[in-house]
């Protein structure tokens, strides 16, 4: 009772706060993380667990816009994730001798994610469910398949290598202006520049998610997932606002491809495989879809938890990669029970997951009342 | 009602046919909507009906003839933009979103519309006509009654400001006194000035309402006229009446 009490009294002042302050603080923390690592106080490899994580949080960002908003599974994510990083590969590696600037890339890799989203999006949308999660699957293997048979353009297996880092708007002018040194603050090649670099995308893409899901977009893409017969009914068109989501999503996974192709300075077909897409499903459902803070928390929690562990295991670090699926298994299956709406859900889905579902409720009626009536009075 | 007739038709279906596939559903089907009238559309299972509503709301096309609202012929209108123009519908099981409230269920009516001031306008208006909706605006929509959301399903047609309201069988699964009231929501819907497009199986409770009547069979209007003719039509008395 007194607990209750003091838990409740806890929960209407944190209700009180507005949202956007629990953003500032958790990007404050996330801001101040690498200072942790020049003070040496923490090694640089947790700022590259950092940096990785940092980009699973914008794929996860990115696959919430069709999973949690519009409420359409995707099975065959990282295949855009694909597109983002071998344009930008291409582009600017010694594979064509290109090195275009880095805006340039950026762009250009999004937009052939986009693309990619485009054309896949177009012919699937009419399917539902099971059918779409199929369909997607197989398209992320056929992606990744490709990448590994193309190999004039993808060098196959071996992927891509030395990919040049980003330079940053600017350096090229100063460099012609002869100040190298001021030009070489503006290449970004070391993890900390990295880490800051990726933490800027991540907050600009989640800001302007947040407004989306507040628009009339996000509310049509609700109103989709709700009920699609009624969403149409009301005026919204849902192939046009079906097509939306999974053009933006590809797209936000292209620029997180992108990003990752610079960092990761190689990139090889490995890295683009099924249980990829596997786990950014995993981290939007262990967040909470529909909910941005959610999904970001479930991906530095899924990212930084199998390091951490891998850390704790020490010596027995080459075992761990075998169980690793097989922990993050058991924690969605004890999720789906215990926590269906997921870590730090979103309003719509708590309804969704803890309330029972009204149609249910009305089949029910109604079968009761068939019972009851006889369908003969109904139909007259 | 005579002269009723000669003015523009809100609606008007001139020899529409549809096709699901190779499989014809409306044969040549003429419909008329004047401004506020109350039409009733009545037939048996596979008749069109469905159809019918698809069709006005553009979801399906027709393959001949014209779809014509005010005059103006809409076949390959979009589904939004005709709601722009005044269609509004109540679809078949009324189809709420069950998880969000009634006040957001009435938003959702205004999808279309940007003009802020006119939309809190028409609220209050719709609460003024639904006052148990003032109520529950907070409340989920699909934890009310069938009454309750029968007036959500209602009040989110009206948010659009509609000339014509389309209801989908809106006695089905509703206990036989819960028909009675909602015939007498579609009449008061109708004394604002809305016309009314009721598409039903329970010929009795539509015909007591509407102006004129058609009764589809197999794709083809049978009969049409007045519901007062309808009501006194011999044939449709065996078919649906039990006369």
């Amino acid at each position: 009772m007194r607990l209750a009490e003091i838990t409740g009294a806890i929960q209407t002042a944190a209700g009180r706060v507005p949202r956007g302050v629990y953003a500032v603080i958790g990007f404050a923390i996330a801001a101040v993380f690498p200072l942790l690592n020049v003070a040496g106080v923490v090694e640089t490899a947790w700022l590259r667990v950092g940096v990785v994580s940092l980009l699973f949080v914008m794929l996860s960002l990115g696959l919430n816009i069709v999973m949690g908003e519009t409420g359409l599974l995707n099975l065959g994510y990282i295949a855009f994730f694909a597109f983002g990083a071998y344009t930008t590969a291409l582009l600017s590696s010694p594979k064509f001798e290109l090195q275009w600037p880095f805006l340039a890339v950026v762009v250009l890799s999004t937009l052939i994610a986009m693309v990619a989203g485009f054309v896949i999006g177009l012919p699937t949308l009419r399917l539902r469910g099971d059918y779409l999660a199929i369909v997607t699957l197989a398209f992320g293997e056929i992606v990744r398949l490709t990448i590994v048979n193309l190999q004039g353009l993808t060098n196959g297996p071996n992927g891509i290598t030395g990919i040049y880092p980003p330079r940053l708007l600017g350096a090229e002018a100063l460099e012609a202006a002869g100040s190298s040194g001021a030009a070489a603050w503006l290449v970004v090649d070391k993890p900390i520049e990295y880490y800051y670099l990726v933490l800027a995308c991540v907050i600009v893409t989640s800001v302007l998610l947040s407004n989306l899901k507040n628009s009339r977009v996000g509310r049509a893409w609700n109103a989709l997932r709700e009920d699609e017969l009624a969403a149409v009914a009301t005026g919204i068109t849902a192939s046009r606002a079906k097509l939306l989501s999974v053009v933006l999503s590809a797209g936000i996974a292209g620029f997180a491809g992108s990003l990752f192709a610079y960092y990761s300075n190689v990139i090889s077909p490995e890295s683009f495989l099924f249980m990829q897409s596997v786990i950014v499903v995993c981290m939007v459902v262990l967040g909470g879809m529909g909910s941005i803070p959610g999904v970001i928390i479930g991906a530095i929690v899924l990212q930084a938890l199998p390091q951490i562990i891998r850390q704790a295991a020490g010596a027995a670090r080459s075992d761990f990669e075998v169980y690793r699926m097989l922990i993050f298994g058991i924690l969605i299956v004890v999720m789906v029970i215990f926590r269906p709406e997921g870590l730090l859900p979103d309003k719509l889905w708590r309804r969704e997951a803890r309330e029972v579902d009204p149609r249910e409720l009305e089949k029910t009626r109604q079968s009761l009342f068939d019972l009851e009536e006889g369908e003969k009075d109904l139909e007259v | 009602m005579a002269s009723e007739q000669q003015q523009t038709p809100l609606l008007e279906f001139r020899d529409v046919q549809t096709f699901y596939g190779r499989i014809q559903i409306l044969k040549g089907v003429n419909y008329q909507v004047h401004p506020g009238e109350i039409v009733c559309l009545l037939g048996g299972n596979a008749s069109g009906k469905s159809t019918t509503m698809k069709t006005i709301l553009g979801i399906v096309k027709p393959a001949k003839g014209q779809v014509v609202w005010e005059g103006e012929v809409i076949n390959n209108l979009r589904t939004a933009e005709r709601i722009k123009r005044g269609v509004a519908t109540v679809p078949e099981n009324r189809r709420l979103f069950p998880h969000l409230t009634v006040l957001e269920n009435l938003e959702m009516g205004a999808y279309t519309r940007s003009d802020a001031a006119g939309i809190a306008e028409d609220l209050e208006r719709v609460y003024e006509f639904f006052p148990k909706l003032a109520e529950r605006r907070k409340q989920r929509a699909g934890t009310l009654s069938g009454g309750e959301q029968q007036m959500v399903a209602f009040g989110r047609a009206l948010m659009s400001r509609p000339k014509l309201i389309c209801m989908d069988e809106p006695s089905m699964g509703l206990s036989p006194a819960l028909v009675d009231q909602n015939f007498d929501l579609i009449q008061q819907v109708n004394e604002q000035g809305v016309a009314v497009f009721v598409v039903e199986q329970n010929a009795t409770a539509a015909l007591s309402i509407a102006h004129r009547g058609y009764v589809l069979q197999g794709g083809r209007v049978v009969i049409e006229g007045t519901a007062a003719d309808l009501l006194d039509n011999p044939e449709l008395k065996r078919a649906y009446l039990g006369g």
